[in-house]
């Protein structure tokens, strides 16, 4: 097996339980927001919390399996752990990014909620 | 020894040490921003949980991401000494900017405690002016 399938192997095993494990937090720790948002129409929410979730499993796996494509050639362990980190380490400051955007985005959208309704 | 192997073991040494840094730093932070967020939502306890994890995963996601992206070493190590050097530069480096992320956090539970205390003065005058004219 060369090191490249190698990398590739643990890299996907890695991606998808971090894309897996972000999810289901999210999607658990996600409902009050949107609670809130809905004015408490469960129903609703709980429909449109399984759709989000399902979008960003879709997105990010695509993401994910996209990055495979442009790995460098990998010939040292050295060369393998690089590699592994530093697109591990994209993918996950990808991550980060749209979260803190996705924060900001419920922060806002409560906001102009309250405004509207006061 | 050749040379491959002081880059390797620079880097195994490397990734546990950044990552046991970012858990220690985050779990001491969200431990303890639990009392800010519930004063920030007014004892909302399910809000304030909800928050507090959503904040944590963020800091989790920002800084490991950032620790596995600056892994690679460019240099040719051909010593010990030499990768000593380049191994505490580095974790300087990251220690260095995980102080300043701390800070950043920190400054935005002050901000979120700042802006809800203004909210509930104003709440307070609104109610105490309505029933003056009530």
């Amino acid at each position: 097996m060369s090191l490249n399938v190698m990398a590739y192997c643990i890299y996907l095993v890695i991606t998808t339980l971090i894309i897996l494990w972000v999810g289901r937090i999210l999607h658990k720790n996600g409902r009050v927001f949107m609670l809130n948002l809905m004015q408490g129409n469960t129903h609703f929410t709980d429909t449109l919390n399984n759709i989000l979730l399902v979008a960003y499993y879709l997105f990010n796996m695509g993401y994910a399996l996209l990055i495979v494509t442009t790995w460098n050639r990998v010939e040292t362990t050295a060369e393998l752990i690089a590699s592994l980190s530093s697109n591990l380490g994209l993918l996950i400051l990808i991550l980060a990014v749209t979260h803190y955007f996705n924060l900001w985005l419920v922060h806002y959208l409560s906001h102009k909620n309250a405004i509207i309704h006061s | 020894m050749n040379t491959t192997n002081f880059t390797v073991i620079a880097y195994l040494v490397y990734l546990p040490v950044a990552l046991l840094l970012t858990y220690y730093v985050a779990h001491s932070l969200f431990k303890n921003s639990l009392v800010y967020m519930r004063d920030i939502f007014n004892g909302r306890e399910d809000i304030a949980h909800a928050t507090n994890t959503l904040f944590r995963i963020g800091f989790y996601l920002l800084n490991i991401g950032f620790a596995l992206y600056i892994l690679k070493i460019h240099r040719f190590l051909y010593n010990i000494q030499h990768t000593i050097e380049t191994l505490s530069y580095k974790v300087g480096g990251f220690s260095i900017y995980l102080g300043v992320m701390l800070f950043f956090n920190l400054y935005l539970f002050f901000r979120g405690k700042r802006v809800s205390k203004q909210k509930r003065e104003e709440y307070k005058m609104l109610q105490q002016t309505q029933g003056n004219r009530g």
